[in-house]
């Protein structure tokens, strides 16, 4: 328990003394710029028609939009960007039915840009569904591809210019910037845990003991392992970087790297685990381990949560009188 | 956790931390300088060498070397209360983020939570200590004190030590799991010192006047809000034992009919029935003779 507390307690002093402007621009600016090249790159690919390489393109920006999306703290910095991941991903936030919706667009002769006048329909699932399923040399598939693949970097390109005008606001305030990346890493972990993970093998809640492949997230093209990883990726950016300064960095000055490696191993076991999964491995005992390790990874996360508020020293005597 | 007993002195975190000593000396300096009549008690050696007073410093120093070494080791924690409350609030809700607050207003409201939270349970224990038979042998102790003194607070039963660190572990892991589900990472507490600054507050203005001789009333307003020492010094009383149950606040009096005003009060004889008070007049009866009593009246 102590060696939790200390390590606890160091996570929470790498997140004050890390969301500095480095980490900022090497991190989070840098992971939106990718995704835009990604949905670049896209883009042109579409128009000229590749439907192989525009999938293998769509692999790319998914790992890349993964990145930006575990790491996403816009909302926290102003609420007028709470809403815009849904505007690029709507996996887990929308019920409806994309797919029979598309089909019914690609089958007739509307003006596309009614047609496709539904945030849902120019989300990185939407254009999966496309690039994945349709014939992508149709000229109004084609068409609708593109204007999926410019939304997406439409919407990139207003996430970066907003990180940053609000950059200073970030920097400025180190506890309240440690707050919402700490929160990121834990609404990731769980998202990643139960969702990404447990509603495909059965084990979550939801779905105990009913487990099904076609939950997984980019079940049509098969991304969704490259997904996980991405996104374990990303919270190795944040806690065991070698570019910037990192958890382990902080870890290593307190002399406690037996310690710290220990709680970066459960990181770096999960990714290991994920580097030998195919998509298929989900629903079995290899996605059920993948569950168990990302579960300690958020436990760990609340820990050192848990450590910022200090219980023990934060009240007065607890007798009565 | 501090061992030595002198430590208390300068922990923020502690009741007799020396600031919140050194404020209620300047409170009772005031005090004494209008009320003349007084002065004569509060500096009489018969105060503070009475053999009450003597067994509180006593007792204090036992107490707080057997709480580190035998208490705190079997409470569960308020972190594990915390942890265990989000947890079950995940599995049963899913994930879920209240979001459309500043980090000062979750925090604010956090902080708020906390204290009135805390406060309600100290009251109900209090008066479960007073009202239940069984519970009321062991905060006899506390209540054997025929002077009081700063110490007289630390004046509590092992098993009433447990019983209060098992509240604060609950009530305040149950509040934190809640917020920490709610709000994540965005939590935390407006402290002074280290110190809820509420709690640092009403601590700053005379909480260890509340044990004392001092009868500062805060008059019939705010005495129906705010715990006066006074309020407190007529709970030890002998005629008036099952009132003002409250720590700080004195809504929770208020509310639940166990309200009484300094002004309905003018002579205070403070400790239990005289028979009663011979079984808790030495170190050894303080720890042993709730057990004997409890004993007693089960046979």
């Amino acid at each position: 328990m102590k060696r939790i507390i200390v390590l606890a307690t160091l996570l929470f002093t790498f997140c004050v003394d890390a969301v500095d402007k480095a980490f900022f621009e090497q991190v989070i600016v840098h992971n939106v710029e990718r995704s835009i090249v990604s949905a670049k790159q896209i883009s042109t690919s579409i128009k000229q028609g590749k439907s192989k390489k525009s999938q293998a393109l769509f692999t790319q920006l998914v790992r890349n939009w993964k990145k930006v999306e575990t790491t996403y703290m816009l909302g926290d910095l102003n609420e007028d960007f709470l809403d815009t991941p849904r505007y690029i991903d709507i996996f887990h936030g929308n019920n409806e039915d994309i797919k029979a919706q598309l089909d019914l667009i690609i089958g007739t002769n509307d003006d596309l840009s009614y047609a496709l006048y539904k945030h849902s329909h120019k989300t990185i699932n939407a254009l999966e569904y496309l690039l994945f399923t349709q014939d992508l040399s149709n000229a109004r598939v084609n068409a609708m591809a593109l204007i999926m693949a410019k939304s997406i970097e439409h919407y990139l390109q207003e996430i970066k210019s907003a990180y940053q005008t609000h950059q200073a606001k970030f920097v400025q305030d180190e506890q309240f910037a440690s707050a919402i990346l700490l929160n990121t890493l834990v609404n990731s972990a769980y998202a990643l845990k139960e969702w990404r993970i447990g509603d495909v093998a059965g084990l979550s809640k939801k779905y105990k003991g009913h487990a099904d492949a076609r939950r997984a997230e980019y079940a049509i093209s098969q991304n969704s392992t490259v997904a996980i990883l991405s996104i374990l990726q990303a919270h190795k950016q944040v806690i065991d970087a070698s570019s910037h300064k990192d958890f382990g960095d902080v870890a290593r000055k307190f002399g406690a790297i037996k310690e710290i490696n220990k709680t970066i191993d459960l990181l770096n076991q999960a990714i290991a685990q994920v580097e030998k999964m195919q998509e298929q491995d989900l629903p079995n005992p290899k996605g059920k381990l993948l569950y168990q390790s990302t579960n300690q990874l958020m436990q760990s996360y609340y820990l050192s949560l848990m450590s910022k508020l200090g219980f023990v020293s934060k009240v007065l005597d607890a007798d009565g009188d | 956790m501090a061992i030595n007993p002198l430590e208390y002195l300068i922990d923020p975190h502690r009741r007799i931390y020396w600031v919140f000593l050194f404020s209620s000396v300047v409170i009772a300096a005031i005090f004494l300088w209008l009320n003349p009549k007084k002065r004569r008690l509060n500096f009489s050696k018969k105060l503070w060498l009475h053999p009450s007073a003597l067994l509180d410093y006593g007792y204090f120093i036992f107490i707080s070397v057997f709480k580190v070494l035998v208490i705190f080791p079997v409470l569960i924690g308020a972190e594990e209360v915390a942890l265990w409350v989000n947890d079950f609030l995940l599995t049963q809700y899913g994930f879920t983020r209240i979001e459309g607050f500043s980090y000062t207003q979750v925090m604010v409201f956090f902080t708020l939570s906390l204290f009135i939270l805390s406060d309600f349970s100290r009251y109900w224990l209090h008066r479960f200590l007073h009202t239940v038979p069984w519970l009321w042998a062991f905060h006899k102790v506390h209540h054997s004190a025929k002077v009081l003194t700063p110490l007289t607070f630390y004046r509590v039963h092992p098993v009433e030590s447990l019983l209060f660190g098992l509240r604060y572990s609950l009530i305040i892991g149950l509040v934190s799991g809640v917020f920490i589900y709610g709000f994540g990472a965005m939590i935390d507490v407006v402290d002074i010192l280290g110190v809820n600054a509420l709690a640092f507050v009403f601590s700053l203005v005379g909480s260890n006047l509340r044990h004392s001789h001092i009868g500062i009333s805060f008059g019939v307003i705010i005495e129906r809000f705010l715990i006066s020492p006074k309020q407190h010094q007529i709970h030890h009383s002998k005629q008036h034992t099952n009132v003002n149950f409250g720590g700080f606040l004195a809504i929770w009096d208020w509310a639940f009919n166990s309200l009484m005003l300094s002004k309905s009060v003018n002579r205070l004889k403070f400790g239990i029935k005289q028979d009663e008070m011979k079984k808790f007049s030495r170190f050894h009866q303080l720890i042993l003779s709730p057990f004997y009593l409890l004993f007693k009246s089960n046979s």
